[in-house]
This record gives structure tokens, C-alpha cells and sequence, in this order.
């Protein structure tokens, strides 16, 4: 036969043709979709247990956060408050007590600088805490400030700056809000027994303070769980003898005694009297941590870095890059 | 001018092509063909429940995801099975601060998930002190014990000054590591030397867990300096030691400024820090020449920029008034 033109377009239309009839055919196809649908079914009851199961899970999650969201809003809510300065070991001072503080529930840092502003250091610290925090800040009067060759105990640190803090709790808490106040120093190791401790505090509580005092630790004496005296070797005869790390106050007791702060002035040691005797009577102090037995919180102090090869660098101008914060 | 022959015999042609084409391009029709040129029917409802539970998998990973957010903190975290287990190698002794020291760098190790604490006691025997702290806090430690021979000719309770403190509690660490673990083993550890008056942060953790052989980083407050650093250049190596303090050691650097991969540590079995004869601000360099060249430094911390490690001491306490007048209890622990 010829091949024809003709003849070739003829072949070619009725093989698209052919070819286009197959692959509708195929998908018309009904026989196979029974199967794949049962097969379909069977997945999706699968995949709705486990969604039914799961679902149920969150639920009993949620359930359990809530309860502790519950407890959590009965947990009376404990202020630290930290007076702090700039000087080298400052930002790990703080890094390492944040640490600490993050442990603990219904925590809220009110951290004072003494210092006329807010500094970068402090406030980016803070931020990146993850810990919920108020910022302050109070310079002390040059008059009452420490020089650099002055030994620490010459004059009382951190007074203004914890009055400032009272200041403001007194300003922005109302008497209805359930807390508890605690002088947590930046320099002191606390274990996390001792905010246990704290929290329970009515009016004044009181525990034993590790390497103080000239002793391996002061404490409250106590007798039938009331406080009759105290374990003291440095000038026993205060109204309390007692570290600032030693006692806890209820925000209520502050809250009420508007006018109850420390005392500049005051002579040496006799700081935290200047503010307990307004509040409390020694016969009202609570013990805590095991009737004064136990001791949950140490008066650490870290060591001035040596700076010998930095100051002599940096006379000949060739400190360390200022820009990297230490 | 085309005839009308013509244009039938085009679109003769053109028109099964179009509509095969726009047929081909409904999605369900093109895999069903391929898979029809291949297999029977069987692939083809495979496929299809594969598609399907494409759709499935993604609620349910939508559902994981919810439950996971709403997971309550726990103290230590979680361990992980991806991350590496840091192993943290502290070597301690009795005086008036150890047992606050201990606890604050608990409450810091507390918050880093995958951490393995190795306490080693430089005494005769486990002290009650440790063993206790070591349990109530609830971490994943394991505690050991050397004790450094001491002088006996110098009066007092004085440690032999030849061995540098700590050094025979880092090496007993190691070996512990060593018979542990094998060798040929797939775990992931990063070891580092964690004194106990230092102070972390919780980022240099995370830093040091993508060590492949040993990382560094600056260490604030040694040397005399406001830190001390590693120095690196533009390509990320390590070439040299920003120290004042004899920047010539092999490896210008504090304990608490690198990690090793726990793999190296195996694989090197015999290196250890060297206890006689090593002058002081060797003893790191006694250790990491058998583990490394300075080439293979890893450099952390942002190319060595940033402080997330100071090498704070705490001051001694002033006891005076111990002993004096009946003042001294040693029922309560401090």
C-alpha cells in the first residue's frame, strides 16, 4: 500500500484516539475503590484512636497545670530584694544568684543599683533572666558612700537602695496580696530549702546564717518553738543580733507599718534592728529550718579579682577590649 | 490562505493531545498511571493510603506538638536521647564554704539538661557531707575519691605543693570515664572541668555541647586580666592566646576555658594532667598536647567574644570567734 499522507494523519488520530479512551477508561475505574476505601477507612478508625487518645492526654496535662496554677496562685509570692553595684565580679554575682532564683515559684526579683541610672549591664541581665523582675535604682550620698580603700564594714551598704525597694512595694502592692520579704544580698549562697522557708513567714521569721559573725554560723536560740535568745559572739546585746540574711518579713507587716524602714545612720551591726524593732518583738519571731538547726543560707563573699597585669596593659594603653562585658 | 482540509487535519490532530494533556495534569490520574505501568492495583491503594496518611500524619504531629508545650518544669530537665551528656568533672575538698560552693553550682547544673556530674572528693573516705548534698539534690552524678598524699614533713595538714590541687581527682575522673565507657561506643559526652568557686552561665553549656574535639573560650578573671582569651583569626582558627601571663604555653589557657569529646578522651587513654614537675600554668597544656594541635581548636562563645565563664574565688571566712567562749557546735553542718 502507498503510504499516503492521508493514510499516516488517519493511523496517527486513531491511535491518540485509542490511547486518550484508555486513560479515561482508567480512571473510571469503580472495581479497585471498594478496597482502597475499606483499606482508607481502616487507617482514619486507627488515626481516630490515637487522636482520641491523645486528645485525652492533654486534657489530664492540662488538668494537672491547672492544679498547680492553683497552687501556684495560693503560694503567697516571695520579693527578694537585691541592692548591687558596679564593680568586676558584679555580672557573675548576679548570673550565679539568678540561677539559684530561677528554682524557685512565685519569685519576683527587685533588684536596686546603686547608681543614677539603670545600667546596661544590669537591665540586660535581667531581661535575659527569664526570672520576673522590678529595676530600681538610687545613688548613695557621696557622704555616706564607701571609698575604694575603705574597709566594707566602715559604712552601712545597699540602706537606700532596700528603703527605695520597700518604697516601692509599699506604693505598688495592696494589703490583700499574700508576700514575703527577703534581703537577698548578691555576694550570698542560698539553698533552695530555704525559700521553702521563707514563704511560711506570718509576721517575722528567723533561721540560722552560715560563716558569719566570725563564727561558722549564727542562729536564733529556741525553746518549746519560740525564740529565747541568740547564738551570737559579736555584740550579743543588738535588739537582733542577726544577719540581713537571717529573717524574712511578711509584706502585710511592711505593708501596714508604713514608716518601718532602715536606718542610715545606724551604728555598725545594727542595721537590721533598726528596721525589726518597729515590726516585732522577739517573743513573735517564728523559727524555721528545723527550730534554728539547720543551716540554708551562707554569708559567702568572693575575693576582689587581681587586676595586676590589666592596670599595667592599660597604663600602656593596651587594656582589654572595653566592649566585652565582664 | 489555508484550506479548510487543512485546518480539520490540525485540529485533528492537536485535539486528543489537548485533552489527553489536560486530563494528565489532574493529579490523581498521573500517579495512578505511573503506577499502573509498574505494578498492579496493589500499589496503586498503597499510594493512595499514602497520601492519606500524609494528611493523618500531620494532625497527629499538630496534636504532639500541643502536649509538649504544655509539659511542666522539672528539675533536673528531662533527658533528652539526641542531646550529648555533658560530663562535668569537679574535683572538691573539705573547708568552712565547700558545702555552700556545692550548692550553688547545683542549683546552676540543675538547669542543664544531659548532665552527668562526676564529684571527686579529695579525701581518705566519701564524706557524709557530699554523699548527702549529692542526693538531695537530685542529679545525675556520680561521686568518687582520691586523696592527695600529704606533706607530712611540713607542719600541719599540708598537701604535698608538688602535685597542683585537684590533679589526681581530675585523672581519677578520667580513668572512671575510661573503664565506663567503651571505646567503640556511639554515646555522645562532651568532658569539662568545672571547678567549684567558678561561675556559669547557662549558655556556655549549650556552647561546649557541639565540641567535636576540644573547644575553646575566654575565661574572665585570670591572669591578672580582666579576662583571658584565645586569639582567632578571620578563617575561625585558633593561632594564638591573648594572655599576659606566658602566652607561649603550648595552650595559654584556664581549666574552666575548653571541653574535650568524650571520644578523644577514650581514644587517648593515656592522657592524663601530669602530676610532678609541671610548672605552674601547665598543668592544662600537660593535658591537652596529648589531645589535640592547636589547628583543631574549635573556638566558641562567639569566635571567642563573649564572657560566659568567670573564675571567681570566694573569700576565706573569718572564723575568730570559733572556740572562744564555748562558741563551736559541730552538731550543725555548715
Amino acid at each position: 500500500m502507498k503510504v499516503k499522507l492521508k493514510n499516516v494523519f488517519v493511523i496517527y488520530f486513531l491511535v491518540s484516539v485509542i490511547g486518550l479512551m484508555y486513560a479515561l477508561l482508567q480512571l473510571g475505574q469503580p472495581c479497585d475503590c471498594s478496597q482502597h476505601l475499606r483499606s482508607a477507612s481502616d487507617l482514619m478508625h486507627g488515626k481516630d484512636k490515637k487522636i482520641s487518645q491523645l486528645l485525652s492526654e492533654v486534657k489530664r496535662l492540662q488538668a494537672r497545670g491547672k492544679d498547680s496554677e492553683l497552687e501556684g496562685q495560693a503560694l503567697p509570692v516571695i520579693y527578694a530584694i537585691t541592692p548591687t553595684y558596679a564593680r568586676l565580679v558584679q555580672k557573675a554575682e548576679l548570673v550565679r544568684i539568678s540561677q539559684t532564683f530561677l528554682h524557685v515559684k512565685n519569685f519576683h526579683w527587685i533588684v536596686v543599683e546603686d547608681s543614677p541610672v539603670k545600667t546596661q549591664l544590669v537591665s540586660e541581665l535581667l531581661a535575659q533572666s527569664g526570672l520576673r523582675f522590678t529595676h530600681l535604682h538610687t545613688e548613695t550620698p557621696k557622704e555616706h558612700k564607701l571609698k575604694e580603700s575603705d574597709p566594707n564594714w566602715l559604712k552601712p551598704r545597699g540602706v537606700e537602695q532596700r528603703n527605695l525597694a520597700l518604697q516601692w512595694l509599699r506604693e505598688n502592692r495592696e494589703l490583700s496580696e499574700e508576700g514575703v520579704v527577703y534581703f537577698a544580698d548578691d555576694d550570698n549562697t542560698y539553698s533552695l530549702r530555704l525559700f521553702d522557708e521563707i514563704r511560711s513567714t506570718k509576721r517575722v521569721s528567723v533561721w540560722p546564717v552560715g560563716l558569719v559573725g566570725g563564727l561558722r554560723f549564727e542562729r536564733p536560740l529556741v525553746e518549746k518553738g519560740r525564740v529565747v535568745g541568740f547564738y551570737t559572739a559579736w555584740k550579743p546585746n543588738r535588739p537582733f543580733p542577726m544577719d540581713m540574711a537571717g529573717f524574712a518579713i511578711a509584706l502585710q507587716l511592711l505593708l501596714a507599718n508604713r514608716e518601718a524602714q532602715f536606718d542610715m545612720l545606724a551604728e555598725r551591726g545594727y542595721l537590721e534592728s533598726s528596721l525589726l524593732q518597729s515590726l516585732v518583738s522577739i517573743e513573735e519571731l517564728e523559727p524555721r529550718a528545723d527550730n534554728c538547726t539547720k543551716v540554708l543560707v551562707w554569708h559567702t563573699r568572693s575575693e576582689k579579682p587581681k587586676m595586676k597585669q590589666e592596670e599595667l596593659l592599660q597604663k600602656q594603653g593596651l587594656g582589654s577590649d572595653p566592649s566585652i562585658e565582664v | 490562505m489555508p484550506k479548510r482540509r487543512d485546518i480539520l487535519a490540525i485540529v485533528l490532530i492537536v485535539l486528543p493531545w489537548t485533552l489527553l494533556i489536560t486530563v494528565w495534569h489532574q493529579s490523581t490520574i498521573a500517579p495512578l498511571l505511573a503506577v499502573h505501568k509498574d505494578d498492579g492495583g496493589d500499589s496503586r491503594r498503597d499510594l493512595a493510603q499514602g497520601s492519606d496518611s500524609k494528611e493523618y500524619c500531620l494532625s497527629d504531629r499538630d496534636i504532639v506538638e500541643v502536649v509538649r508545650t504544655e509539659y511542666v518544669y522539672t528539675r533536673p530537665p528531662p533527658w533528652s536521647d539526641t542531646l550529648p551528656t555533658i560530663h562535668i568533672i569537679t574535683p572538691t575538698y573539705s573547708r568552712p564554704v565547700q558545702k555552700a560552693e556545692l550548692t550553688r553550682l547545683a542549683n546552676t547544673l540543675l538547669h542543664v539538661p544531659n548532665l552527668h556530674w562526676i564529684l571527686v572528693e579529695d579525701s581518705q573516705r566519701r564524706t557524709p557531707l557530699v554523699t548527702r548534698l549529692l542526693r538531695d539534690t537530685g542529679l545525675n552524678y556520680t561521686h568518687l575519691n582520691v586523696e592527695t598524699p600529704r606533706n607530712y614533713k611540713l607542719r600541719g595538714d599540708m598537701r604535698d605543693p608538688r602535685i597542683p590541687r585537684g590533679t589526681m581527682q581530675r585523672n581519677l575522673a578520667l580513668r572512671w570515664l575510661r573503664e565506663t565507657f567503651n571505646k567503640n561506643s556511639s554515646q555522645s559526652g562532651i568532658v569539662y572541668f568545672a571547678d567549684d568557686d567558678n561561675t556559669y552561665s547557662l549558655e556556655l553549656f549549650e556552647e561546649m555541647r557541639t565540641t567535636r574535639k576540644v573547644s575553646v573560650w575566654p575565661v574572665a578573671f585570670v591572669g591578672g586580666l580582666r579576662y583571658e582569651s584565645p586569639k582567632v583569626n578571620a578563617a575561625g582558627k585558633v593561632y594564638g592566646w591573648k594572655t599576659v601571663f606566658d602566652p607561649h604555653r603550648p595552650f595559654a589557657i584556664d581549666m574552666a576555658g575548653f571541653a574535650v569529646n568524650l571520644r578523644l578522651i577514650l581514644q587517648r587513654s593515656q592522657a592524663y594532667f601530669k602530676l610532678r614537675g609541671v610548672k605552674g600554668g601547665y598543668q592544662e597544656s600537660s593535658l591537652l598536647r596529648e589531645l589535640v594541635t592547636l589547628n583543631d581548636l574549635e573556638p566558641k562563645a562567639a569566635n571567642c567574644t563573649k564572657i560566659l565563664v568567670w573564675h571567681t574565688r570566694t573569700e576565706k571566712p573569718v572564723l575568730v570567734n570559733e572556740g572562744k567562749k564555748g562558741f563551736t557546735d559541730p552538731n550543725i553542718e555548715i
